[in-house]
C-alpha cells in the first residue's frame, strides 16, 4: 500500500477563525459534516492518499487555528509546506479583507517561495452572500492562486479544491521531488575544436 | 541471364558478406553510419550561411566508434546546426558543386574565432573527420594513411556522400587531417603541412602565393575556371598566413597565452612582408591556464573538507581538555562573584569583564601547558574579541548599549544585503553566527586546521555557557524568537539568547521585588533570611534560584496565601483584586459589569528552534487522526490558552467565557439584534455554536482555569532547561557537525564577496553565473539532506568565478603598465579586456600602431625572452597571476584584520 505512494505532501489549511477550515478538512478526509466541529486548539492533523492522473500522494494536512493568539504558534508549521489552502467566509466579509495579513504571513514563514495557494470561499450554501464569486476571483488572480468557491456542508467543490491542487503541486517541478534538478552553470565554454590553433600550413 | 530479369530471384537473392575482408568490412561500416546520419541526400537548395553564422550558431556533433579489425576509430559529424525555417535561395538545378566547395569559397565566415579547426582553416560547415580512438596508436605510417584515405574515397564514391571527410594523421597533438570531398565529377582534396620552422621564402605574402600557384599547377584542376580558383587560393594563403607566431609564443605555463592573428585584406596583397607587427588588422583571443588556485576557493575548499572528518571533539583535542572544563568553570564563577560583590575593592565601573575573563583563561593555560594548545593564546583572545567585542566595552557602557546596537544594525543589513541569507539560510552578515563561520574558516585554513577548531569551538561554547550564567545577553544575534530561515546554529544561538533574556528578566524583578520587599518589612521570618544566605554565596545567587524554583514563570511566593484566597473568589465570580492588566480592549465591558475588559499581561509562548518544532509536530502527528488524537492533540496544545484564561481571569474579576471569547476569538461571539419584551431592540450576544458544546476544550480550559496573573502561573518556557539543552547541544557537536551548520555561512560570504569583487570589475558574464548560483545555492541549502556532490560542484562554480576576475584583474594588470603614456583613456582600455574576457576573439582596435596593440607586442616579447629561460618564465608567469589572487584573497585578512 505504502509502496506505490509517489510522494508525501504536506499542505496547510490557514485562514480567519471560524470560517471553516477544520469542516473543509473533515468533509474531504472523512466525507463528513459535523455542525458541532469545536474550534480548533494549536494545530490539528489528518492524512488522507489521493489519487490524482494514476499518481498516489499521501496528503499530511495541518489543519490551524485562526485565532489571532495562536497564530504565535501555528507560524512553525507553515515549514516545508508544498501546498497551502487559504480560506474566507462568503458571508463575512472582514474574513475575505484579512487575507492579506495571511499572505504576509505565508510569505514570511514559509520555507520555499514556489509553494502552490489556493483560495477557498467556504460556506456558499448560505444565502447571505458578502463576498461575491467576482471578487475572490479577483483576489485570487493578483496573488497567482488556485480559487474555488465551495461548502463543507454540502460537499460542494472540496474534493475538487483538494485534487487541483495536489495536481498543481505534482505539476511543479521542483517542488514535490526530493532532489531538485539543478542545472549546473558552465563559466567555460568548451567548443569542440579547443582554443589553440596550431601552427600548420595545409595546401591545397 | 534471363533469370536475372525475374523479378522472383532479386527477392531469394542472397548476399553473403561472410567473406568480406576487415578493409571492406571497415568500408561498409563507415557508409552504413554515413547512411545513418543521412549525410547522403542531396545538399542542392542547402543556402550558404549567412556572415557571421559560424560564430553566432550553434555546432553540432554526432559520433560514433568504427573498427579496422581490432583497431578502433572514431568517427565525428560536425555540422553547423541550420536554422529554423532558414529559406531556401533558388540556386539552379544545375549548379552542382558540393556545399562544401561552396565553403571554401565563400569569404563570408572566414576565421571564426572559435570553432573546429578544420573549420578555421577551410571554412567549412559540415565535414565528417575520422580519428583514432582514445588508446589507439597515431596514424603515422604512410602506408596506413593511404589505406584509410582510400576507404575514405571508397565510402564516399560507394554512399555518393557530398560531406568532406577527413581522416586525422600523426601525433595527435599536431592536429594534421588529410581529407577528401566529392562531388558529381568534381573531388577536392584537402592536406595539411606541418612547418616546424616557417621558411623564409614563406614567410612573406607573396612567397605564399607563389607556392599556391605552383601546387594549382601540378595537380591541375578538374572543372575549375582558373580565375576562381585563384581568388580562392589567395583567400587560403591569407588563412595560413601566420602560424610561425604561433610556436613561439604560448608557452602553456603562462596564465595568458596570448595568439595573435594577423588578417590582411584581399587588396593589399601584392608585396606585402608578412610581419605582423605591419598588420592593419589584429585580432586577439585569450587562452587562460588550467587549475589556477585561488584563496577564496581554497578556504572554502578546506573548510568543505571538515564537514567528512569523523572525530568528535574530544579525540581531536584529547581528554584532559574536557576535563579541565571543570576548574576553569569554578575559575570564571569565582571571577565572576568579584564582579557582582557588592563592596567589591575595584569600582565597578573600571573593571572589563573580558580581562577578567582573560585572564583566568591564561591562568587556566598556563596550567595546560601552552605548547600543546592548538591556538596561540594571542590569536585565541583575539579571535574571541572579534566575536564578542562587546566584552571589551566597559561593564556599565555595555549594559546600555548592546541590545539597541545590534537590533539597528541587524534592521540596515537586512534591507540592504537583499534578504541573501535568506536565500541561503544562513545568517545576517553582521550576526555572531556569520562572523564564528568566518573565524572558523580561517582558524581552519591558517591557524591549525581540525584541532585550531576544535579548540577555537570548545572556548566559544565556554564563553557562551558564561554569558547564560551570568545573564549577559550574547553579542550580534537579533532580538526575538529563534529566525526559523536562518540555519539551525544561528537558531540555537537565538534559543540560548531568550533564555539569558527571560532569566535576567525575571531576575532583575525578582532583585527590585526583594529590594522592595526588604524595605517594607525588614525582618520577617524565614524567607528574609533565606533570602541573606542566597546573597552570601555570591555570584551563584541567581542561578540557585531559579534552579530551585524554576517551575514558576515569575515566582513570588510569599504571595502564595493570598492567591488561594483570589482562586476561590474567581471561582465564584465575586470581585478579587485584579491582576496584570495590560491594557483596556477597545471600550469594551464586561457582560456581567461594568467593568471595562482588559486584556491581560500574557506569557510569551515558548520560543522554538526548527529541530524542536520538527520533533514537536512529529509527536503531534503521531497522535494519529481519530478523533481521541485529534482531542489529545489539542490538549497538549492547551496550554498556552489555559495560561492566558488564567492571565485573563485575573485581570478581569468576575468575568465570563463570553468576555474571554470576545478578545479571544471574537467571531465566535455572535451578536444579534432582537426585539424584546418592551419593543425595543437591542443587541444580545451569545457565544456561537461550537463553543457552547458541551464539554469542548474551550468551556473546559475555562472551567479549570484558576485566576492566576502570568507572572505567578507556571511558566510555558522553562528557560533554565532550555538553554542547558542548547549548551549541551553545542558542546557535543563533532567538528564535522559544526562545519556541517556553518557551510551556509561560509558560502554566504564567499559569494558576498564575489558580488564586491565583481563590482569593482564588472564583469557580466561573472555577474550572471552569481545571481544563477544563489537561486541554486536557495535550493541546494534547504534541502533536508544536503547532497554531498551538490555542495562540491556549487563550490566548484564559485571558484569558476573567483578564477574569472582573477584573470580579469591579471589582464588589467598586464594592459595597464603604462597608462599615463597617452591619454586614450582607461575606458577604452577598460572596454577592450572585457571584451576579451567575454567574446571569443577581439579585434584589436588599430592593429600594432595603437597602445594595446605595442602592449600586446611587448608581451609577447617578454614571453619570448622568457620562454628562452623555461624556469624562470614560468616563475614570472606565476608571479602574475599570484598578484591577481592576493588581491582576491585579501578578503579574509581585511575582515578578520582584528585576529591577524
Amino acid at each position: 500500500m505504502e509502496d506505490d505512494v509517489l510522494t508525501t505532501l504536506k499542505i496547510l489549511i490557514i485562514g480567519e477563525s471560524g470560517v471553516g477550515k477544520s469542516s473543509l478538512l473533515l468533509r474531504f478526509t472523512d466525507d463528513t459534516f459535523d455542525p458541532e466541529q469545536s474550534a480548533t486548539i494549536g494545530v490539528d492533523f489528518k492524512v488522507k492518499t489521493l489519487s490524482v492522473d494514476g499518481n498516489k500522494a499521501k496528503l499530511a494536512i495541518w489543519d490551524t487555528a485562526g485565532q489571532e493568539r495562536f497564530r504565535t504558534l501555528t507560524p512553525s508549521y507553515y515549514r516545508g509546506a508544498q501546498g497551502v489552502i487559504l480560506v474566507y467566509d462568503v458571508t463575512r466579509r472582514d474574513t475575505f479583507t484579512k487575507l492579506d495579513n495571511w499572505l504576509n504571513e505565508l510569505e514570511t514563514y514559509c520555507t520555499r517561495n514556489d509553494l502552490v495557494k489556493m483560495l477557498v470561499g467556504n460556506k456558499i450554501d448560505k444565502d447571505n452572500h458578502d463576498v461575491d464569486r467576482a471578487e475572490g476571483l479577483k483576489f485570487a488572480r493578483k496573488h497567482s492562486m488556485l480559487f474555488i468557491e465551495a461548502s463543507a456542508k454540502t460537499k460542494d467543490g472540496v474534493q475538487c479544491a483538494f485534487e487541483e491542487l495536489v495536481e498543481k503541486i505534482i505539476q511543479t517541478p521542483g517542488l514535490w521531488q526530493s532532489e531538485s534538478h539543478g542545472r549546473a552553470v558552465q563559466l567555460t565554454d568548451e567548443d569542440a575544436g579547443g582554443g589553440s590553433c596550431g601552427g600548420y600550413c595545409s595546401l591545397l | 541471364m534471363a533469370a536475372d530479369n525475374d523479378p522472383e530471384s532479386e527477392v531469394f537473392e542472397i548476399t553473403d558478406f561472410t567473406t568480406a575482408s576487415e578493409w571492406e568490412r571497415f568500408v561498409s561500416r563507415v557508409e552504413e553510419v554515413l547512411n545513418e546520419w543521412k549525410l547522403t541526400e542531396s545538399y542542392v537548395g542547402k543556402s550558404s550561411p549567412g556572415k557571421g553564422a559560424f560564430v553566432s550558431g550553434s555546432w553540432g556533433e554526432q559520433s560514433h566508434d568504427v573498427h579496422f579489425a581490432d583497431f578502433k576509430f572514431h568517427i565525428t559529424h560536425h555540422f553547423l546546426k541550420e536554422e529554423e525555417g532558414q529559406q531556401e535561395d533558388g540556386r539552379s538545378e544545375e549548379e552542382t558543386l558540393p556545399p562544401a566547395m561552396h565553403d571554401l569559397l565563400c569569404m563570408s565566415n572566414d576565421f571564426p574565432p572559435r570553432a573546429h579547426c578544420l573549420v578555421r582553416w577551410f571554412g567549412l560547415r559540415e565535414f565528417v573527420v575520422i580519428s583514432p580512438g582514445a588508446n589507439c596508436e597515431a596514424i603515422i605510417s604512410e602506408s596506413k594513411c593511404n589505406l584509410l584515405l582510400s576507404s575514405v574515397s571508397m565510402s564516399l564514391t560507394n554512399s555518393g556522400c557530398q560531406v568532406p571527410m577527413f581522416v586525422q594523421i600523426q601525433q595527435k597533438w599536431r592536429r594534421i587531417y588529410a581529407g577528401e570531398c566529392q562531388g558529381p565529377g568534381v573531388r577536392t582534396d584537402f592536406e595539411i603541412v606541418h612547418l616546424r620552422k616557417v621558411p623564409s621564402q614563406y614567410n612573406h605574402l607573396s612567397g605564399l602565393l607563389d607556392i599556391f600557384k605552383s601546387k594549382i599547377v601540378s595537380r591541375g584542376s578538374q572543372t575549375w575556371g582558373d580565375g576562381t580558383v585563384y581568388e580562392n587560393h589567395r583567400n587560403h594563403s591569407v588563412r595560413l598566413s601566420r602560424f610561425g607566431s604561433r610556436v613561439s609564443f604560448g608557452s602553456c605555463a603562462a596564465p595568458f597565452s596570448h595568439r595573435r592573428s594577423v588578417y590582411t585584406p584581399g587588396q593589399k596583397v601584392a608585396v606585402l612582408d608578412l610581419d605582423p607587427l605591419e598588420a592593419p588588422h589584429w585580432s586577439v583571443r585569450v587562452r587562460t591556464a588550467d587549475n589556477l588556485q585561488c584563496l577564496l576557493g581554497d578556504f572554502i575548499t578546506e573548510f568543505f573538507k571538515l564537514c567528512c572528518r569523523k572525530e568528535s571533539a574530544e579525540e581531536v583535542l584529547g581528554r584532559s581538555h574536557a576535563e579541565e572544563e571543570g576548574p576553569e568553570n569554578s575559575d570564571i564563577s569565582s571571577a565572576l562573584s568579584k564582579l557582582t560583590e557588592p563592596a567589591a575593592p575595584v569600582p565597578l565601573s573600571k573593571l572589563s569583564v573580558s580581562s577578567m575573563v582573560h585572564s583566568a583563561r591564561k591562568h587556566i593555560r598556563r596550567r595546560r601547558h601552552i605548547d600543546e594548545s592548538p591556538l596561540n593564546t594571542d590569536v585565541l583572545n583575539s579571535i574571541l574579541l572579534f566575536l564578542f567585542p562587546d566584552a571589551a566595552v566597559e561593564k556599565t557602557d555595555r549594559e546600555k548599549t548592546t541590545p539597541s546596537n545590534s537590533s539597528r544594525k541587524t534592521d540596515q543589513e537586512r534591507s540592504s544585503q537583499d534578504n541573501l541569507f535568506l536565500h541561503l539560510k544562513s545568517a545576517p552578515s553582521d550576526s555572531l553566527t556569520y562572523r564564528l563561520a568566518l573565524c572558523l574558516c580561517m582558524v581552519n585554513y591558517s591557524y591549525g586546521g581540525l584541532p585550531a577548531v576544535t579548540h577555537l569551538w570548545q572556548e566559544f561554547v565556554l564563553e557562551l555557557r558564561y554569558r547564560w550564567e551570568n545573564n549577559y545577553l550574547i553579542y550580534g544575534l537579533a532580538a526575538g524568537p529563534p529566525d526559523l530561515r536562518c540555519c539551525l546554529l544561528h537558531q540555537k544561538l537565538q534559543m540560548l539568547n531568550c533564555c539569558i533574556e527571560r532569566k535576567r528578566s525575571r531576575d532583575e524583578a525578582r532583585k527590585a521585588q526583594e529590594g522592595s520587599r526588604e524595605r517594607e518589612r525588614p525582618a520577617s521570618g524565614g524567607r528574609a533570611s533565606a533570602s541573606s544566605t542566597r546573597e552570601g554565596s555570591g555570584g551563584k545567587s541567581w542561578d540557585s534560584w531559579s534552579d530551585s524554583e524554576d517551575e514558576f514563570f515569575e515566582c513570588l511566593s510569599d504571595q502564595g496565601d493570598m492567591e488561594a484566597s483570589q482562586n476561590e473568589g474567581g471561582r465564584d465570580g465575586s470581585k478579587g483584586k485584579a491582576e496584570g492588566r495590560l491594557h483596556p480592549y477597545n471600550n469594551m465591558t464586561l457582560l456581567a459589569s461594568a467593568e471595562p475588559l482588559y486584556v491581560p499581561v500574557t506569557q510569551e509562548p515558548a520560543p522554538m528552534t526548527e529541530d524542536q518544532l520538527e520533533e514537536q509536530s512529529e509527536v503531534l502527528a503521531k497522535l494519529g487522526t481519530s478523533a481521541e488524537g485529534t482531542h489529545l492533540r489539542a490538549r497538549m496544545q492547551s496550554a498556552c490558552l489555559l495560561s492566558d484564561m488564567e492571565s485573563f481571569k485575573a485581570a478581569n474579576p468576575g468575568c465570563l467565557l463570553e468576555d474571554f471569547v470576545r478578545w479571544y476569538s471574537p467571531r465566535d461571539y455572535v451578536e444579534e439584534e432582537v426585539v424584546d419584551e418592551t419593543g425595543q431592540t437591542v443587541l444580545r450576544g451569545e457565544l456561537s455554536a461550537r463553543m457552547k458544546i458541551p464539554g469542548n476544550m474551550w468551556v473546559e480550559a475555562w472551567d479549570s482555569a484558576r485566576v492566576t496573573p502570568a507572572r505567578r502561573q507556571k511558566r510555558l518556557f522553562d528557560d533554565t532547561k532550555e538553554a542547558e539543552k542548547v549548551l549541551h547541544y553545542l558542546a557535543m557537536l563533532k567538528p564535522a557537525d559544526l562545519a556541517h551548520h556553518l557551510l551556509p555561512c561560509i558560502l554566504h560570504a564567499a559569494i558576498l564577496k564575489l558580488k564586491q569583487e565583481e563590482s569593482l570589475e564588472n564583469i557580466p558574464s561573472v555577474e550572471k553565473s552569481l545571481q544563477q548560483a544563489t537561486s541554486q545555492a536557495n535550493k541546494l541549502l534547504h534541502a533536508a539532506n544536503r547532497d554531498h556532490k551538490k555542495v562540491e560542484d556549487f563550490i566548484n562554480q564559485l571558484v569558476a568565478m573567483e578564477t574569472a576576475i582573477a584573470e580579469a584583474r591579471s589582464l588589467q594588470a598586464k594592459f595597464a603598465v603604462d597608462e599615463e603614456e597617452d591619454n586614450e583613456g582607461p575606458a577604452e582600455l577598460k572596454r577592450f579586456i572585457t571584451s576579451l574576457l567575454e567574446e571569443p576573439e577581439v579585434e584589436v582596435m588599430g592593429a600594432g600602431q595603437a597602445r594595446i596593440g605595442r602592449t600586446i607586442h611587448r608581451l609577447f616579447i617578454n614571453a619570448q625572452r622568457v620562454s628562452r629561460y623555461p624556469l624562470s618564465g614560468r616563475h614570472a608567469a606565476l608571479d602574475l597571476s599570484r598578484v591577481a589572487h592576493w588581491q582576491l584573497g585579501r578578503f579574509c585578512f581585511k575582515r578578520l584584520v582584528l585576529i591577524g
